[in-house]
């Protein structure tokens, strides 16, 4: 097991060196740079700026260098723990990244955890009861969260919160606590505003889920060692959650590292549409902008964590299924 | 050979199971009689689909949904106790499955009652077809057994564990402790087949039921599997229903052979006369199918003409009279066959109008009523009094 974990872990490193390598890459080959923008806001506000001023700057902050150079300054800062500098913020990118990163893990990981506690046992429910009226109603209500667009499920939501329930959203605070010091007020009032883009995140992933214990719950059960655990005289329910389900929780496992990329992805939309300051809703504009460290760095952190989650599900798999040992 | 209910371990009586499926009703079983002595071997056999399994998981209760018993009764008798039942059935909800020979219905019993689970791996168990999947591959194998032994034997674990790993070395398991906290996929097929049959004995049945145990196997391991069988069965002392397609396998094995085709029972008698005396048309031309060493080399295999029917239809009269070699017009496909004892030594049954008196059985109203009435209205017609008097005498 643990030359395993070790094996897994080497893996992830190499893997995070890869995808920040081609975000970097990627992000370079757009035409033009951070500084376009900033001279375009310098002109709009009447300033002068001469050639000789660009090539000045541009020189200073090395946007002509080949991207190898500027992959290699960033990189050597990233490893001293140097992020760089915003070009749209105007402040380190470990400042800017930091308390949206957190927001952003939370919000995942708690959609993650909504989905799973919700996804297995109704999962369970619908394939043990299938073809039945409740398992009709539930089948209906995965496909209807599994097609409806986060955007719009969260736009739809925000809209009934505020006609019906007279709730704020929007932002993660009341404005009488955007700028007042930490107490369990203050966290009451971020709690109160987070359960709605946690529940429209956790809405797709949950019918998706949900549908996929159902599928694989509904083949094991079909299974011959069911049958054998039934002819050995087992409570059906036991049969259920000892024999089937650990079976049918595999390809769940398995999925854990996607779903967890579908979640933030998923959470870069709501939070623009619920204007939380999360890392999704950060990239998204530093990309239009063309802020290339934290761009960058807000990819390679968020590949750390899909990688994270994959190592989490790799393991998870090995210790629910004794065969995934033998064969790696 | 029926000397009373204390020497059969279950007795089955017009048996019906059914399974509705969106294509309409598949009548798997029309009506299955038969007794399995006990320390006996019986073997079932017949085509795919004539309803071997079925019958082997009605006595188990483990029909897969859809599927249900919709008629007759499953009797089963405990080893020698009277209040046998009272013991299995301390529930009050399965108190009416009691019979009043002192056995237990389990017809009656919800297959998922706490009298039933009683029953199930401890008073009958099961080995299936498949060894490659029919043990849970995330659990190790001696758990497995434990789990069946924790159920029904003893709440201490140690003694179970201990009791899986002389059950693993009973079988002829070599290194049987090693064996134990193996996980499935690290055994062979003949191995986890042994390891299914030590969790099937682990409780020490009275009847073990083994649904094609040796099909998946390579004959050398099948010849392993069959005289490990038959030892078990003299020092245990349990009675085995061995479902098999495979005649070889049942001169081997059994001392009495049922023959099923279609959902019924044809022909019921002892190994020696099935062989050397067969009576049903189906059975003969079941073993006339069977290839011989030292036969003609260019000489044709003899095969069953035409195929089983499609489930969803009925045929009016005896079933097998479209694929039968003394079909008789008029006889065969109008009137259903009753159960005829014959004169013997041993008991013999059979199904057909070659060896009924005055054509003995009831008119199916299939015939007469045509197609059109459907399939409800002949419940009760196939039902046979005549059958169960026929036994008796």
């Amino acid at each position: 097991m643990l030359v395993f974990i070790i094996r897994r872990l080497a893996y992830a490193v190499l893997t995070v060196v890869a995808v920040s390598f081609i975000a970097f890459f990627i992000i370079e080959l757009a035409p033009g740079s951070a500084l376009t923008e900033e001279f375009a806001r310098l002109r709009a506000q009447g300033a002068e700026v001469s050639g000789a001023q660009i090539e000045a700057m541009e020189k200073q902050y090395g946007i002509n260098d080949p991207w190898i150079v500027k992959y290699w300054k960033w990189v050597s800062g990233l490893a001293h723990g140097n992020m760089g500098q915003s070009f749209l913020y105007h402040e380190p990118v470990s400042q800017l990244i930091g308390s949206r990163l957190a927001l952003s893990v939370a919000l995942s990981f708690g959609a993650i955890i909504v989905a799973w506690a919700i996804a297995i046992p109704v999962g369970v429910f619908s394939a043990t009861h299938r073809y039945t009226i409740p398992d009709y109603i539930i089948t209906v209500i995965q496909f209807v969260g599994v097609a409806i667009p986060e955007f719009l499920l969260a736009l739809g939501v925000m809209v009934a919160a505020v006609k019906w329930f007279g709730l704020q959203v929007g932002g993660l605070f009341d404005t009488q606590y955007l700028n007042a010091p930490w107490s369990m007020a203050r966290f009451g009032d971020m709690v109160s505003h987070l359960w709605m883009p946690l529940a429209v995140i956790a809405v797709g992933s949950t019918a998706w889920l949900t549908r996929v214990m159902r599928a694989n719950l509904f083949d094991v059960l079909g299974q011959q060692y069911v049958q054998t655990a039934r002819a050995k005289g087992v409570p059906e329910r036991r049969v259920i959650w000892k024999h089937a389900v650990r079976n049918a929780l595999h390809p769940l496992v398995m999925t854990f590292g996607t779903t967890l990329g579908a979640l933030i992805s998923g959470e870069a939309i709501v939070s623009i549409v619920f204007a939380l300051p999360t890392t999704g809703q950060a990239l998204v504009q530093t990309l239009i902008s063309k802020d290339t460290y934290v761009a960058a760095t807000l990819l390679t952190l968020l590949s750390v964590l899909l990688v994270v989650g994959n190592l989490i599900s790799d393991i998870a798999l090995a210790w629910i299924d004794p065969r995934v040992k033998v064969t790696d | 050979m029926t000397d009373g209910p204390t020497d059969t371990i279950v007795s089955v009586k017009d048996l019906e199971v059914e399974f509705p499926t969106s294509l309409g009703v598949v009548r798997a079983l029309n009506g299955v009689n038969f007794d399995i002595p006990r320390g006996k071997v019986i073997g079932i056999v017949g085509e795919s689909g004539c309803g071997k399994s079925v019958t082997a998981r009605a006595i188990m209760q483990i029909i897969e949904r859809p599927g249900r018993i919709t008629g007759g009764s499953i009797e089963f008798h405990r080893k020698g106790s009277e209040a046998a039942a009272d013991e299995l059935l301390s529930e009050p909800e399965d108190k009416d499955a009691a019979t009043r020979s002192g056995g237990v219905d389990i017809a009656k019993l919800d297959p998922n009652s706490r009298g039933m689970r009683a029953i199930r791996g401890a008073e009958i168990a099961m080995i299936f077809q498949e060894p490659m999947t029919s043990l849970n591959p995330v659990y190790t194998v001696g758990s497995q057994i434990e789990e069946a032994i924790l159920l029904h034997q003893t709440d201490d674990k140690q003694q179970a564990k201990a009791q899986a790993v002389d059950m693993l070395r009973q079988v002829g398991m070599p290194n049987p402790e090693r064996i134990a906290t193996s996980y499935p996929h690290e055994l062979s097929g003949g191995m986890r087949q042994r390891a299914m049959i030590a969790m099937a004995l682990s409780c020490h049945p009275a009847l073990l039921i083994a649904d094609e145990p040796t099909t998946a196997l390579d004959v050398t391991t099948e010849a392993q599997i069959l005289s490990l069988m038959r030892d078990l069965k003299s020092e245990i002392g349990m009675s085995i229903m061995f479902i098999t397609h495979s005649m070889g396998v049942v001169a081997q094995l059994c001392d009495e052979v049922i023959v099923m085709y279609l959902g019924r029972v044809v022909e019921r008698a002892s190994v020696d006369e099935i062989f050397y005396n067969p009576k049903h048309p189906y059975t003969r031309s079941l073993l006339r199918s069977i290839p011989r060493i030292g036969a003609q080399r260019q000489e044709k295999l003899e095969v069953i003409k035409g195929s089983i029917p499609d489930p969803y239809t009925r045929l009016p009269g005896c079933t097998f009279h479209p694929r039968c070699p003394d079909y008789m017009d008029g006889v065969c496909n109008t009137i259903i066959p009753a159960e005829t004892l014959l004169a013997g030594p041993t008991l013999h049954t059979v199904r057909c109008h070659l060896y009924s008196d005055n054509n003995e059985g009831e008119p199916d109203p299939l015939a007469t009523e045509g197609a059109s009435a459907g399939g409800q209205a002949t419940d009760q017609a196939d039902k046979q009094p005549a059958a169960a008097s026929a036994l008796k005498a």
